[in-house]
């Protein structure tokens, strides 16, 4: 590297929350021109790190050093006028306001000093959309009518639209499809290639691999490597730093012989207009079933709507042999079903509430008379279900927002195995849960089943339907393309049906 | 003898009524003697003389005082076979009286009666008015420019609080370290202030009496009983107390027999029934009120007639009508009650 | 760019280590904290108003009259509590107070006597609350709208009832009710209306199913109906509920001034709302308590008593009471955080 001093040198930094030391003392150099990774799991301290560099906290000692100077950054326009701009994984953009709007928000092109001039920005709006190589995006369209992935671009070209010298990206690449991130990497190529350096949080080794220079690892608010080589760092390595300790996606062993007997989920030509097509599908008790397919294949669609979260345009939904009412929630939680969705904080969890309501309230007419809730009864049995997941920490007294990803998750699924439910329907189970974590979830889903759950599972991630599905359906467009067992699939057959759709079978 | 407003069918269509249909029958507010009557006397003669077509423009009648204007109004209206009163949905929204005055305007009705829901943001309209050949009478609440009606007939707020200070000042002549205390209206407005200063004027002239408290309720029935609970907890001992409002008068009588206290002398303002009605059985603290006649209600349509048919007032040697009236605000006790029980609202 | 003021993720994240005491303690703490803040407050003022006014102030009769005071708004404000938990708003109340309370006074109710009255109060309020109830749930109306429309036709229709006139009540026992006849061992039924009103929604809102999923519909509305909640049902009632304590206080507010007027419940929306506030409920939803309500209530009720005891006018009142809110609040996050 040149001798010169790097592009942001932050030295010892730490801050504290009531209760919590977010950071202890972190180091990060940043050199002018490189992708510099930031690995950790949750809770690491990487978001609150990104929030120090973006000006959004204040970090309690420690300093920042901006090519070589002392600087305090005090609110995030400070940090911006620096040339630091930050990319967050839940986008800050504003749904009501057309794309250049967004772009230019808070730094508008005006005549006479106030009045905006809107054809300008959408000029270099559009200019700014052709080098992130999207130029289909209408620098007129509201924001709220475009997709996950065309907001992250307009995020970024906002980014951009500022003489920008460092751009933080938080996760960039979890809601996108394959060929989104390539495009997505190509970008940051440009970027790199003009001098400009990125900071790049991913939980995924391989894409650190692929445009990663350098890489540091936090563990527990503290930087426990930094500057190793991306290219050739170990994995195990890498996995031990974050994790303190050897682990690999490990998957639990399938049951010898496939379940017989009459299946407890069965779907039959079940439709949703410009969603999915009719779809037949059976689960029988003891049985895994995956859904494999890219963001858009109607993956979580078809989930929801099984569940009458959605109502359905035609077929139906039968529960040990009854049929459902379509669209009521209700009467598939009576019939048995429980869903862990996707969006677990959003769609499942009461973050105010503790870990016992969470796990109690789909059975509290279980634990109350005439309406009278018997707290110590529900208390010893969302412990109960708990501890036979082995959520952490053993006390559901706890709220549910200080848990993992991976023991939020588990909550879900102590809902539902509290319920008494016949068939899980998990969407993502692992989206947000640490490296570390997923084996143990993989075998609790993995012993549910055993115990005589049916379990269907959605998961973008290949090798974990391929890993813990005994049999797989592949969608693409809305369609099942391909069936069959598991073990008779591997990651490129799946990738190559879940893109090109070729029908074999 | 005309019936204003005895049995009210009730408004269908809002979205109240459907939940609250099954009580419709419990709505009628039946009652016997229900009419506010002004005297009997007439302005100008009684004889019919040229047809006059008189509009009328007053605020949302949520109040006892203003809904005994509405009626005063209409019942002298009616009085007259040589009348059409043009009268428009009350409004407290300036903007939305505006438009009703316009209105009024455009059908070119002979004269504007209008009381504002506020004097001074209503000028402009009475202005338009006059400059289109339409006098005005402006009732009680003033506007900013003489310019803007012909005639203005009102109340005497600062004579209100003056006269039932007097009234007190006699009451307690002679008590040595007299105590008094006001029990004010809605202090947003000025006519809260005038009436204020008037009170205190006249309790300069008993140097023996002094206000000790005074806490403003809201006009209302349930603000008038909160503030006077607490006054009469903040003060243990008092001989009198002026009451700017008999509306919340009926809260303040609530409190004050709540609370089991009768050393003292109650004086009242406006002229309501209820007020009046308890000073004729003299069994309780209210003696005496001080009014604010809603009669100039009646009395400004007779002017509105006089002016459409060019004629004066009988009484006075000017061919004009005068271009202010200021209302004396006549203290109503025992003595006189009778006269003035007819002139009682509600 | 607009930076979120949320708590930071790593945070929040965090797991706690095993070992430490348990939680519930921390949160029973925390819990405990808001509601001594709001003690504290209130024990300030007490002294404020003993040093101001010792006699008039510290005396049994002014107890009292505070706590029957606060008893009309106590009620609705319980009623809100139960709304704002959930996510909701009510700005109907002081309306819905004010045509139950002149419902319930015409000369033909009256006729029915003290049981017509009371039914009558009851049930305009249960009938506004189900008309709101309906219009959120399952017409899919904003809160906001749904209530404000209702505020604007309850208030019209009860000014069309009264005709702007005063009704006043004329059976006896309903008036004796607001003597001091009628105290039990020195408290006045209103008192003990409020009271009683006080623990019924205690207890349904923290040990019942229905409290439960007050809560869980206020915390994540679309969590609550992918965990099997009727979430339209749940709204549907709370809006009635709150309609019935609405009603409740109209009846009470009869017997305190001896009256129905359309100008009842005045302003009590924003009251009721201010004081579910301070208490400590989430404007937002998700966290209710009907001990901080009372207490806010209590609050309000106590200001208004010293200032009028010591002959403070309104305009002072006024600039008082803003100040107060904004301090409770931020006494309030200061004291939540810092724990």
């Amino acid at each position: 590297m040149a001798p010169e001093p790097p592009l942001l040198s932050m030295s010892g930094i730490t801050k504290s929350f009531p209760g919590v030391r977010a950071l202890d003392g972190v180091d990060l150099d940043v050199q002018a021109g490189e992708v510099h990774c930031l690995l950790g799991q949750n809770g690491a301290g990487k978001s609150t790190l990104i929030k120090v560099l973006a000006g959004a906290h204040q970090p309690d000692t420690g300093s920042i050093r901006w090519r070589g100077e002392e600087v305090t950054l005090r609110s995030p326009i400070a940090a911006m006028r620096l040339g630091i701009a930050t990319i967050y994984q839940e986008l800050d953009l504003v749904e009501h306001l057309s794309v250049a709007e967004n772009v230019h928000l808070g730094h508008e092109p005006t005549a006479a000093g106030f009045v905006v001039r809107g054809r300008a920005a959408r000029a270099s709006t559009a200019r700014l959309l052709k080098r992130l190589g999207h130029p289909e995006i209408e620098p007129a369209r509201l924001v709220g009518q475009l997709s996950a992935a065309q907001q992250q671009i307009v995020s970024m070209a906002r980014a951009l639209s500022h003489d920008v010298r460092l751009i933080v990206m938080d996760e960039p690449s979890a809601a996108l499809d394959p060929d989104e991130v390539d495009n997505l990497f190509r970008i940051v190529g440009d970027l790199t290639a003009d001098g400009v350096a990125v900071v790049y949080i991913s939980h995924r080794l391989e894409e650190i691999r692929r445009i990663g220079d350098r890489v540091t690892v936090l563990k527990d608010g503290r930087a426990v490597a930094g500057g190793l080589p991306a290219k050739s760092t170990p994995t195990r390595e890498v996995v031990a730093l974050m994790t303190g300790r050897n682990v690999e996606y490990v998957f639990p062993d399938r049951p010898a012989s496939a379940p017989d007997g009459a299946p407890v989920l069965e779907v039959r030509g079940l439709t949703r207009r410009g969603e999915f097509e009719p779809l037949d599908l059976d689960v029988h008790p003891g049985e895994i079933v995956g859904l494999a397919g890219l963001v858009g294949s109607g993956r979580s669609e078809i989930l929801e709507t099984i569940y009458g979260a959605r109502k359905a345009d035609a077929g139906q939904v039968r529960v040990g042999g009854r049929a459902l009412r379509s669209g009521s929630v209700r009467a598939a939680v009576r019939a048995g079903l429980g869903l862990a969705p996707e969006e677990r904080k959003a769609q499942a969890l009461l973050m105010l509430e503790s870990v016992t309501r969470n796990v109690s309230v789909s059975s509290m007419s279980r634990f109350s008379r005439g309406g009278w809730i018997d707290r110590r009864s529900e208390a010893g049995a969302a412990r109960a279900a708990t501890r036979e997941l082995s959520l952490r920490p053993d006390n559901p007294a706890v709220p549910v927002r200080t848990l993992s990803g991976g023991n939020q998750q588990k909550a879900v699924l102590a809902r539902w195995l509290l319920r008494g439910c016949r068939v899980l329907l998990l969407d993502e189970p692992t989206r947000g849960v640490d490296v570390g974590a997923r084996a143990e979830l993989y075998a609790v889903i993995r012993r549910l089943a055993d115990e005589g759950l049916a379990v269907l599972l959605v998961s973008s991630e290949v090798p974990e339907v391929l890993g813990l599905a005994d049999r797989v359906l592949v969608l693409r467009e809305g369609r099942v393309v391909h069936r069959a067992p598991a073990r008779e699939l591997d990651e490129h057959r799946v990738l190559d049906l879940v893109m090109e759709g070729s029908p074999a079978s | 003898m005309s019936h204003t407003t005895s049995r009210r069918g009730l408004l269908f269509g809002t979205a109240a009524v459907s939940a609250t249909a099954l009580l419709a029958g419990c709505t009628s507010n039946d009652s016997k003697d229900e009419k506010p009557a002004a005297n009997d006397q007439s302005a100008a003669d009684d004889k019919p003389g040229k047809h006059v077509t008189i509009g009328f423009a007053g605020p949302q009648a949520d109040h006892g005082w203003l809904n005994a204007i509405n009626d005063n109004a209409k019942s002298r209206a009616k009085k007259y076979s040589d009348v059409t009163l043009e009268i428009t949905e009350g409004s407290n929204d300036t903007a939305a009286q505006i438009g009703q005055i316009e209105t009024l305007i455009n059908k070119k009705v002979d004269v504007l009666v209008v009381l504002p829901a506020d004097g001074k943001a209503l000028t402009q309209v009475g202005l338009k008015a006059m400059r289109a050949g339409i006098p005005v009478v402006n009732l009680d609440r003033i506007f900013n420019s003489p310019q803007a009606y012909r005639c203005w007939i009102g109340g005497d707020n600062y004579g209100m609080g003056l006269n039932a200070g007097t009234y007190i000042g006699e009451k307690l002549k002679g008590k040595s370290n007299a105590k008094v205390v006001e029990l004010a209206g809605l202090d947003n407005l000025e006519l809260t202030k005038q009436r204020t200063q008037g009170f205190d004027d006249a309790l300069k002239n008993y140097p023996n009496i002094k206000k000790v408290a005074r806490q403003a309720a809201e006009f209302t029935v349930e603000s008038g009983q909160a503030k006077m609970a607490q006054l009469l907890q903040a003060q243990p001992k008092f001989d009198a107390l002026w009451n700017h409002d008999d509306d919340q008068g009926v809260g303040a009588l609530r409190a004050i027999e709540q609370a089991g206290r009768d050393d003292f002398l109650m004086v009242g303002g406006a002229g309501a029934l209820s007020a009046f009605q308890a000073i004729k059985q003299d069994n309780g603290v209210l003696k005496a009120t001080v009014l604010y006649p809603p009669t100039m209600a009646a009395s400004a349509i007779d002017l509105a007639r006089a002016l459409g048919q060019s004629k004066g007032i009988g009484g006075l040697a000017e061919f004009e009508i005068p271009a202010s009236l200021t209302l004396y605000s006549a203290v109503v006790d025992k003595d006189n009650v009778d006269q003035y029980m007819p002139t009682g609202f509600r | 760019m607009t930076q979120h003021a949320s708590p930071p993720r790593d945070n929040t994240d965090k797991v706690p280590p095993v070992g430490q005491p348990p939680s519930w303690r921390g949160l029973f703490a925390r819990a405990d904290v808001r509601t001594l803040s709001l003690l504290g407050v209130l024990a300030a003022l007490i002294l404020i108003g003993g040093i101001t006014k010792p006699d008039e102030f510290l005396d049994t009769r002014n107890l009292q009259l505070v706590l029957t005071q606060a008893s009309v708004i106590g009620v609705v404000t319980v009623g809100m509590t139960f709304v704002i938990t959930s996510g909701g708003i009510d700005l109907s109340v002081g309306a819905i107070v004010a045509l139950a309370s002149v419902w319930a006074t015409t000369v033909a109710t009256q006729d029915y006597g003290f049981a017509g009255v009371l039914f009558t109060a009851v049930i305009v309020g249960v009938g506004c609350g189900l008309v709101n109830g309906l219009l959120i749930a399952y017409g899919g109306m904003v809160p906001f709208i749904a209530t404000l429309a209702m505020l604007a036709s309850a208030r019209g229709l009860a000014l069309q009832i009264t005709d702007g006139k005063t009704q006043i009540v004329t059976i006896g026992s309903i008036l004796d009710l607001g003597e001091r006849d009628a105290y039990v061992l020195g408290v006045p039924p209103l008192v003990i209306v409020f009271a009683v009103v006080t623990i019924i929604g205690w207890l349904i809102l923290n040990r019942t199913t229905f409290g439960r999923r007050t809560v869980a519909v206020g915390g994540n509305a679309e969590a609550a109906r992918l965990a099997g909640i009727d979430v339209r049902r749940q709204r549907l009632y709370l809006y009635l509920l709150s309609g019935l304590c609405c009603g409740i206080a109209a009846f009470l507010l009869i017997i305190l001034s001896g009256s129905g007027q359309n100008t009842n419940g005045n302003l009590y929306e924003l009251d009721a709302i201010a004081a579910a506030i301070i208490g400590g409920t989430l404007l937002s939803g998700g966290r209710g308590t009907i001990t901080g309500s009372v207490l806010g209530v209590l609050i309000f009720t106590t200001i208004t008593n010293i200032f009028a005891l010591n002959n403070l006018q309104s305009d002072v009142q006024q600039i008082a009471k803003g100040a107060i809110i904004v301090a409770a609040v931020l006494v309030q996050r200061r004291t939540a955080s810092s724990t």
